[in-house]
């Protein structure tokens, strides 16, 4: 969200995201890109007090302004728009070490997203997503205005125009052991960024390609689409309890493979539940981190100002 | 594309309205390559009396002959097909920079399209749209790649996908245009009807292609119009551009617009649109003079 809009940073903690991206970039007019600046170490504890992690969108062409003015303690990721080279992302890190260093944020904590959004940065992409540690996830965000811009073709068609681009962008990632976020191909046709219904397909299918992580929206009509479609549902861990159950009859058989209700379990079945569980669990775990921490931010409020909360 | 050695068909080539004619030295002459070769300078100039630009399609087999015979002053570019490697990129431009001196050219005012037609060209397409500052264009030869991958097309199943992917990707990382149709006529061309052809042109250009070359000249009309920006267009990009003002103007650069979203790029985007409508239409005026004369 643009860091400009206050009412946007002042409610983006009652929406139940998982992470927050303070915008520096291309929502904030260049006339206003100083005062942008100065915003985002009062919007970082602002964004984070229902639980999400704050993330702040710098500018391609400002990146020391821009860092000097974004790494404070509770910055969790910087994101670095339409990366093309390594040594770009190399020049990040030097300067968020040297940041951490004189502002006693914990070494190596703060996280660097390149995003991928021109011709050129999918070229150089597994350079890129390698360049540092601080990249640990990676791969296709929801967007595509920079991209579409730069290949120059009309979004919002229905068929799939970054199939090869996002392709690219997951093997690197799964390359480098990343985590990696992923977009399959869902159709939008109206260029809609609040149609709740749609993004939960979409995230519903991401989930079901093996992706855990999203890219987040530019709508907060989404965010609980994403979060309910990203999460493994009630069906998926019955079923994963079931594979387990099944897998647990093949030890001391000497057999591989069991055939059942027709359907082949075997350990690769059985990674892929375990996985589900997992995953589940973690889920659910950081549900509650952001229950508490909307709770606690709701008491702290009472207190100070009964008449705030409504 | 119309083939040399047709003098019927050379002769009416300026008239389909096409921004490029290319004689074609290549397929479906075999056998006629010399008394092809004979008659492209003429070709050209009969080519070039028109707006359009004038290519030759060579043959890698008779690279120099074919060479010698096409670099005549009228002739914008050379078409080379099959091309696997960047040495064959740097060979040729070699021979027409010899050629455009003796002829008294501009040097380096000849500019290339090449073709891609087998896995090692697609695997080796970086080093080889970089080989050369003459390459203008780069496409696949999607009927040659399916005989070099041993595929008989379906035109159900696009076996495409990843290398037309790669050619967009890597064509515009090196600022060279990718050129070609959407599948299934990129590997089974054949005449259809008009919206048709427009239809899957207009795919095309929205999976990164910057133009198609046409094998008939019923292609042409649709093409032109699929890669023209519509009046629909033109009026959205002009409110985009509008609404964008207006929000920078209020203190954001996130404005919606009918439900989407109007950022920088999206801005940046409807500049790009609404310079290409002009062009489009000064591109028209020129072609239809020059065929009125």
């Amino acid at each position: 969200m643009p860091v400009v809009t206050p009412r946007f940073i002042d409610h983006a903690w009652r929406r139940g995201c998982d992470f927050i991206v303070i915008d520096l970039e291309d929502s904030v007019p260049q006339h206003l890109k100083a005062h942008a600046r100065s915003l985002v170490k009062d919007a970082i504890p602002k964004v984070s007090k229902g639980g999400a992690e704050a993330f702040t969108r710098i500018n391609h062409d400002s990146v020391l302004a821009d860092l000097e003015a974004i790494v404070w303690p509770g910055l969790k990721r910087v994101k670095y728009p339409k990366t093309e080279h390594a040594e770009e992302v190399r020049l990040l890190d030097s300067i968020i070490t040297r940041l951490e260093r004189e502002r006693g944020i914990p070494p190596g904590t703060i996280e660097i997203d390149p995003g991928i959004e021109t011709a050129l940065g999918t070229a150089n992409i597994f350079e890129i997503a390698g360049a540092s540690p601080r990249v640990r996830e990676f791969g296709a965000s929801t967007g595509g205005y920079d991209y579409s811009r730069d290949l120059g073709v009309e979004m919002f068609v229905d068929f799939d125009q970054f199939v090869y681009a996002k392709g690219e962008a997951e093997l690197a990632a799964r390359t480098l052991g990343l985590g990696v976020r992923g977009a399959p191909f869902v159709a939008n046709t109206t260029g809609s960024v609040s149609d709740g219904g749609r993004a939960l397909l979409q995230a519903e299918a991401a989930r079901q390609c093996g992706f855990h992580l999203g890219g987040g929206g530019l709508n907060p009509a989404v965010v609980e689409s994403h979060n309910q479609g990203l999460t493994p549902g009630q069906d998926d861990v019955r079923d994963a309890h079931w594979v387990l159950e099944q897998h647990r009859r093949l030890i001391g058989t000497g057999e591989t493979w069991i055939e059942v209700e027709g359907r082949v379990i075997d350990r690769y079945e059985a990674a892929r539940a375990r996985d589900t569980l997992e995953w589940a669990a973690l889920c659910a775990e950081r549900d509650r981190q952001k229950a508490e921490a909307v709770a606690r931010t709701r008491a702290e409020m009472a207190k100070q100002d009964p008449a705030a909360l409504k | 594309m119309v083939p040399a050695a047709d003098a019927n068909k050379v002769a009416q080539a300026r008239r389909h309205n096409a921004d490029a004619i290319t004689l074609d030295l290549e397929d479906g002459v075999a056998g006629g390559n010399a008394h092809a070769r004979d008659g492209v300078k003429d070709a050209i100039a009969l080519s070039g009396r028109g707006a359009a630009e004038v290519f030759v399609c060579v043959n890698k087999s008779s690279l120099h002959a074919d060479l010698e015979a096409s670099v005549w002053p009228g002739v914008r570019g050379i078409m080379l097909p099959h091309v696997e490697s960047a040495a064959e990129v740097t060979d040729a431009s070699d021979i027409v920079a010899r050629l455009e001196r003796a002829r008294g050219l501009d040097p380096g005012s000849l500019s290339f399209i090449v073709l891609l037609g087998s896995a090692r060209g697609v695997w080796g397409m970086r080093a080889i749209i970089t080989a050369s500052a003459r390459i203008s264009q780069v496409g696949l030869d999607e009927g040659d790649l399916a005989r070099d991958l041993g595929i008989d097309p379906a035109p159900e199943y696009d076996p495409f996908v990843y290398a037309r992917g790669h050619l967009a990707v890597e064509a515009t990382a090196a600022k060279v245009g990718a050129i070609g149709m959407a599948y299934p006529l990129s590997a089974l061309p054949r005449e259809m009807p008009e919206p048709d052809i427009h239809s899957l042109a207009t795919k095309a250009r929205n999976l990164g292609m910057k133009g198609v070359i046409c094998p008939y000249a019923s292609w042409v009309a649709p093409v032109n119009a699929a890669f023209t920006p519509t009046a629909e267009l033109v009026a959205w990009n002009k409110r985009v551009r509008e609404a964008f003002a207006a929000g920078v103007a209020a203190g954001t650069a996130a404005v919606p617009l009918d439900g989407k979203m109007i950022d920088v790029p999206v801005d940046e985007w409807a500049i790009v649109v609404l310079a290409m409508a002009e062009a489009c239409a000064i591109r028209d005026a020129e072609k239809r003079a020059a065929l009125s004369r």
